[in-house]
């Protein structure tokens, strides 16, 4: 499968990547790792005249601790996340995510944490060949105005199977987001749009150049559903953080539950993460309860596009997030001694 | 767009070549340097046929571009011999079985040989998790994992592995 | 064949695979990696839909990009040209389009970037029909007709048995038990995608390199195609470069193949075709989809009264030979256990899907499924411990079934007690975790499906010792080769590098029906064998003057021609051919072998003795089920079978090992989906085959029934590991939480509907 035709630039520095950014416009595209950007370059679902590689840029693989955070450089290869101490010991679900994403010699050394935070919505009617897609009317993502997914949507419906994004929501992330003389910092979980098409709330003269996780002396997990243990996007997938009180040990002070691969974006389910607030960390019941108000909350946003069944993928919501709840609640505790 | 010139490193000998932008390490390996060991199987990052070594580590050929392999170091499976001479990840995988139709070896030899670099006794769930991301629909895997398993390791109880051959390290 | 695996010498040992090297250093040469001098590209263009007709084509834009030689729409493809088992199959569609997978135009340029540009540009308007995608759908009355020069989407095969009395034998049945069973697509996903490259001499023979697993077969519709473009008495040749995978999908001619020759006779240019993994997924065929009805009974005692299954085959739009598969499925039916009253009746019905063609077991699996699993049913029914109720109905040696099959050896009693052992091994009962078997049936000596059912060898020895032997038989990594090389060194004394195995080209090796029905160990074998034969007595009788000793009391070993007891009368077999070779009215020693088996063709009913020899195993599975999210994952796995003699370990544990993992792929993971004729997951990532993660370790162990009809004793075993295997995972599955599974796979949403509805 061949490449459309584009210019490769590269960059040696920051400063020459968001130069050039700022002058390009919406034809340019960053190539970090090209796992997720050159299948969609060959499947034809963009034809970017311009690439920057951000292959010279070093300055962006880290993973540091600073004031009371974890900051990640968005370059960094998934596989320097998995192999990090401080990752595996207060970002567990990231590392559960990361190592759960592709496979070793697919993602794991080439592909980047920012590109898959990056990674854009799937959907099984819109990730095909280009030949397949020219047989049909163009769906919403593709330029056209129908959805394949859902009957008579009037937007697309593409869904967010980042593993990483899941994690780091739940992780209470915040990204930091650099153009030509200025950048921003935006919370992860208002980093969506809720639109399929461009899911992203960033312009096109920006560059994703890091992650911060804050610290926060509580615990988290990651549980994903695929098919197969390597190489498959989650069907569907859960990251839960809980912290238990300083005063009462078995008792949660913070809790954030976050829903993935059922949406456009992952799903920040406030009201549950909320009910959870001074119950006991070891009251699977209220777990349970927790896990289905999760489900209930999750399924409306799901469309039947990433494979298995709707009804399944909804059902196993409330199973993954269970079991996400038990990881970290497990956690905290081990943690409490 | 034209074709420019640049300069890889493949299998410690340096090659120029002339490459478009959008050309893929792949490509450029098997259509201008003749390099055919590497092969394109699915095009799209899954099935692991084209794996090869950037810097010690695998990738996949099929999405890397030429011109973000300048300046590394590539492996390919025609370098992991010594001249003739098979290296012991080659042998074992012949001696165990773990070739049939030979199509994704190649793939699989690089993401063992990346493995063994790092971990030379792996035991079966690292080899397999190692693994994870190259298919094969011939052996069902068994023998691959084993040849991994023992390439540098030979077991006593294992019928193919030849313990009386040169020590491996 | 009394001889012992200890007293062979080559046979029975674990010579690793000839051409390993040659792939392990990336030097394997296959389709991908040829390229000859003035080398075109060719491409198809296939169908926007299912079922529609051609209005127009208009095909200048693409005969104007500079770079195209030619553009071939089909009209410009012979009326005659047709493809298949039926003849039903343009290689190029003309008027109609019958499924997504129709090729409507192809093009040949100076590189494939071109070529793509191209179809492209080639601009065709439709008139969308409406199609029909379910097999038992496309029976019904006014269902629309896949192809209107039928009166009937059901093909006008004679796919029925009917012997013993079914319906008596229902009356005095005490237990009868009726189900209805499913198996969608699945499709063979070689490594090594389809390509053919097809070049013309000046005098206009045809030189095709090609993935085929019948090289002779293929020159005969090749030479049809030629036929049909007006060039009489040319000739074909037909090579084939190293294969990467067959699994039964290069048992027909296919449209790429004829349309690479279309082209090359066009621009008068070499031009190759290959496919990417899209394609390969798209325009290659699938296993035939399938619906069984099945009602099986057994007496009070477990013994079974009756078999009678009505089966409905997903044809797809056009007829490859695939369409026989009932003719094998009829195997398993009547003759896997014993039982007296039979009755089958298949359909083949034209859909708008793609078309299904041969795949490993071809046929056996879907059966089997239907009658493995519907047995356990009936064992429960009868209150009997399933390992016992096939014990009570096991096959037995020397022995007719009513299909006329002569069980000759049966290892089947020996493989029931192995799985037997493994499986009640271990600890207590697990919640969740459960244990099942099935057992099989296989030709293991060939299967007389074409007029012919053999394979020639031609032998010829150097002065170095040495053999080539050109082989009709095809290794596509199977191992045919080291088979051919292990039977020649064992028969001559030699050592299995002394021998090089020919099994390329179609001009230097004999006929061979084509490396499928796991016969290339039986036939392949036997040929070669055959050919030793006659060169080792040639041998003998020089030796024998030479060393004045009757001819037979010469022996081979160690690349020694000896007289045993004798020490004088020894010399190493290269001096010896030399001796031959360099005398006054000197002889080079060479030899050929036809091989045909003793198996027999169909008769009118059906019956017959269609193998010379069959394969018998046991699979023996312990799972693990996730009752919360209704995923399967298969714990210990055994593979028992009946292999007469294993010629080479080694390749056979790979033989079995990948059939089983291909089995388990269908048994709960594999699915080509199809929407409305479309395949929508056609990639590696949306089609889920196992990855070595996923994979267990499998255990083989083999029972040698040495038969007399085998080389050194040995059957096939190419295909059983992948035909019991889903029913083996159906059967664990219920015993480890009580739901049957009736439609492949069993997938994880499967699995939890069917908890949610047994629990309530």
């Amino acid at each position: 499968m061949r490449l459309p035709r584009f210019e490769y630039l590269e960059p040696s520095d920051l400063e020459g990547v968001l130069n050039l950014l700022a002058t390009q416009g919406d034809d340019t595209k960053i190539l970090a790792g090209g796992t997720d950007l050159l299948v969609r370059m060959k499947k034809g679902l963009l034809k970017p005249k311009t690439l920057i590689s951000l292959k010279a840029l070093n300055e962006l693989s880290y993973i540091n601790e600073e004031d009371g955070c974890i900051k990640i450089g968005a370059r960094t290869p998934i596989a320097d996340i998995i192999a990090s101490d401080l990752i595996q010991k207060e970002a567990f679900a990231l590392f559960e995510a990361c190592e759960k994403i592709g496979a070793i010699s697919i993602q794991h050394y080439r592909g980047t944490i920012g590109g898959n935070i990056l990674q854009d919505n799937r959907c099984i009617h819109y990730n095909q060949s280009e030949f397949h897609r020219s047989g049909r009317q163009p769906c919403h993502k593709d330029g056209g105005k129908i959805c394949y997914a859902r009957d008579e949507a009037d937007r697309c419906n593409s869904t967010c199977q980042s593993d990483g994004a899941t994690a780091l929501m739940a992780l209470g992330a915040s990204i930091t987001l650099a153009k030509k003389g200025t950048e921003r910092v935006v919370e992860i979980a208002n980093f969506y749009t809720t639109d399929g098409i461009m899911p992203f709330a960033m312009e096109s003269s920006e560059l994703l150049t890091e992650i911060v996780i804050s610290i926060q002396g509580g615990k988290s997990s990651y549980k994903r559903l695929a098919y197969r243990s390597a190489i498959d996007y989650p069907i569907v997938c859960a990251g839960v953080f809980l912290s238990a009180s300083d005063t009462k040990k078995d008792e949660i002070e913070d809790a954030r539950i976050v829903v993935g691969a059922m949406g456009r974006s992952p799903l920040f389910l406030v009201q549950e993460s909320f009910s959870l607030k001074g119950k006991n960390l070891n009251d699977t019941e209220v777990f349970k309860k927790v896990a289905d108000s999760s489900m209930n909350s999750a399924s409306t946003f799901a469309v039947h596009n990433v494979g298995s069944t709707l009804e399944y993928r909804c059902v196993m919501v409330s199973e993954m997030v269970l079991q996400a709840l038990k990881g970290a609640a497990q956690a905290v505790v081990a943690a409490k001694g | 767009m034209e074709k420019i010139q640049i300069t890889l490193n493949i299998n410690d000998k340096l090659c120029e070549v002339m490459v478009y932008h959008n050309d893929t390490l792949l490509e450029v390996l098997r259509d201008e340097l003749d390099l055919t060991g590497s092969k394109e199987s699915c095009g799209e990052g899954v099935c692991g046929s084209c794996t090869i070594h950037m810097d010690g580590k695998p990738v996949r050929s099929c999405l890397t571009l030429a011109m973000e392999a300048v300046g590394t170091k590539i492996r390919t499976v025609e370098g992991l011999a010594n001249g003739d001479e098979l290296s012991d990840l080659q042998q074992s995988f012949i001696d165990h079985g773990a070739v049939q139709c030979g199509f994704c070896t190649s793939g699989m030899l690089m993401s063992a040989d990346a493995l063994l670099k790092n971990n030379p006794k792996p035991d079966e769930k690292t080899v397999r998790k190692a693994l994870g991301g190259n298919i094969c629909r011939c052996t069902g895997y068994a023998k691959i994992v084993e040849a991994v398993a023992h390439a540098c390791n030979p077991q006593d109880d294992c019928p193919d592995c030849k313990t009386d051959s040169k020590v491996r390290e | 064949m009394s001889k012992k695996n200890s007293e062979f010498s080559v046979v029975g040992k674990r010579i690793p695979k000839l051409d390993a090297a040659q792939k392990a250093m990336g030097r394997a040469e296959y389709i991908q990696d040829i390229k000859v001098p003035g080398m075109l590209y060719g491409r198809i263009l296939y169908s926007k839909y299912a079922s529609a007709k051609i209005i127009k084509i208009d095909i200048s834009k693409a005969v104007a990009l500079p770079g195209v030689h030619t553009v071939l729409p089909g009209e410009d493809v012979p009326e005659k040209m047709k493809m298949g088992f039926y003849k039903d199959n343009p290689p190029i569609k003309k008027d109609k389009v019958c499924s997504f997978r129709d090729e409507v135009a192809a093009v040949a340029a100076i590189n494939p970037e071109i070529a793509k540009k191209a179809l492209d540009l080639i601009e065709i308007e439709y008139e969308e029909q409406i199609g029909i995608f379910d097999p038992e759908k496309a029976m019904e009355k006014d269902a629309p007709l896949v192809h209107e020069h039928t009166k009937s989407n059901v093909l006008k095969l004679p796919w029925n048995i009917h012997y013993g009395d079914v319906d008596k034998g229902e009356k005095e049945s005490a237990f009868v038990v009726e189900d209805r069973f499913t198996t969608t697509g699945v499709t063979h996903c070689c490594m090594g995608t389809s390509g053919a490259l097809a070049l013309f001499d000046a005098t206009e023979n045809l030189t095709v390199y090609t993935n085929t697993q019948i090289p002779s077969l293929a020159q005969k519709d090749f030479l049809e195609t030629l036929k049909v473009l007006g060039l009489k008495n040319k000739r074909v040749r037909v090579i084939k470069p190293i294969i990467g995978g067959g699994f039964g999908s290069k048992l027909d001619t296919y449209a790429y193949e004829h349309v690479a020759i279309l082209l090359a006779y066009k621009c008068r240019k070499p031009v190759k075709i290959v496919f990417d993994r899209v394609e390969e997924f798209k325009a290659t065929s699938t296993r035939q989809p399938t619906v069984t009805y099945i009602k099986q009974g057994c007496d009070k005692n477990g013994k079974l009264t009756f078999r009678d299954i009505r089966m409905v085959l997903d044809n797809g739009a056009y007829t490859s030979w695939g369409a026989t598969t009932p003719t094998v499925m009829m195997m398993p039916i009547s003759s896997l256990y014993r039982v007296k009253n039979v009755r089958y009746d298949a359909k083949c019905v034209y859909t708008n899907n793609t078309y299904s063609q041969a795949m490993r077991g071809y046929g056996n699996p879907q059966a089997t499924f239907a009658i493995e699993s519907n047995i356990d049913m009936l064992a429960e029914e009868a209150g009997i411990d399933p390992i016992e109720f096939r014990r009570i109905n096991q096959n037995v040696p020397n022995e007719t079934t009513p299909q006329d099959f002569k069980i000759t050896t049966c290892g089947l009693a020996e493989c029931i007690n192995e799985v037997e052992k493994e499986l009640k091994s271990g600890t207590a009962k697990e919640k969740g975790v459960g244990v099942g078997m099935a057992s099989l049936i296989h030709v293991g000596g060939g299967a007389r499906i074409y007029k012919s059912d053999g394979c020639g060898a031609i032998l010829k020895m150097d002065d170095y010792g040495k053999v080539d032997i050109f082989t009709g038989g095809t290794d596509m990594g199977q191992g045919m080769d080291n088979i051919t090389a292990q039977i020649v060194a064992e028969e001559l004394g030699l050592s299995a590098e002394d021998i090089n195995v020919v099994h390329t080209d179609t001009d230097i090796c004999p006929w061979d029906v084509g490396a499928h029905a796991s016969r290339s160990t039986f036939v392949a074998g036997n040929a070669a064998l055959g050919a030793a034969k006659k060169v080792k007595q040639k041998i003998q009788e020089f030796a024998s003057k030479f060393f004045d000793v009757p001819a037979k009391e010469i022996q081979f070993k160690d690349k020694l021609v000896f007289v045993p007891g004798d020490q004088e009368k020894s010399m190493p077999i290269d001096k010896l051919l030399r001796k031959a070779h360099f005398s006054q009215n000197g002889t080079m020693l060479m030899a050929d072998y036809f091989y045909d088996p003793d198996n027999e063709s169909f008769r009118k009913d059906f019956k017959c003795n269609l193998s010379a020899t069959y394969t018998f195993g046991v699979h023996g599975v312990k799972v693990k089920v996730d009752e919360e999210t209704g995923k399967v994952e298969v714990l210990d796995y055994i593979a028992a079978h009946d292999v007469g003699q294993a010629i080479n370990p080694l390749l056979l544990e790979g033989q079995v090992y990948g059939g089983v993992l291909m089995g388990l792929g269908y048994a709960l993971t594999e699915e080509v989906v199809q929407k409305n004729g479309e395949n929508m997951n056609a990639n590696f990532r949306d089609y889920k085959l196992f990855t070595a993660k996923d994979a267990v370790n499998i255990k083989a162990p083999v029972f040698e029934t040495a038969d007399e009809a085998g080389p050194f004793g040995a059957k096939g075993i190419g295909e059983p590991g992948c035909v019991p295997t889903a029913p083996a995972v159906a059967n664990a599955v219920y015993d480890a939480v009580g739901v049957r599974i009736k439609d492949l796979p069993i997938t994880p949403e499967k699995v939890l509907a069917a908890l949610k509805e047994k629990n309530g």
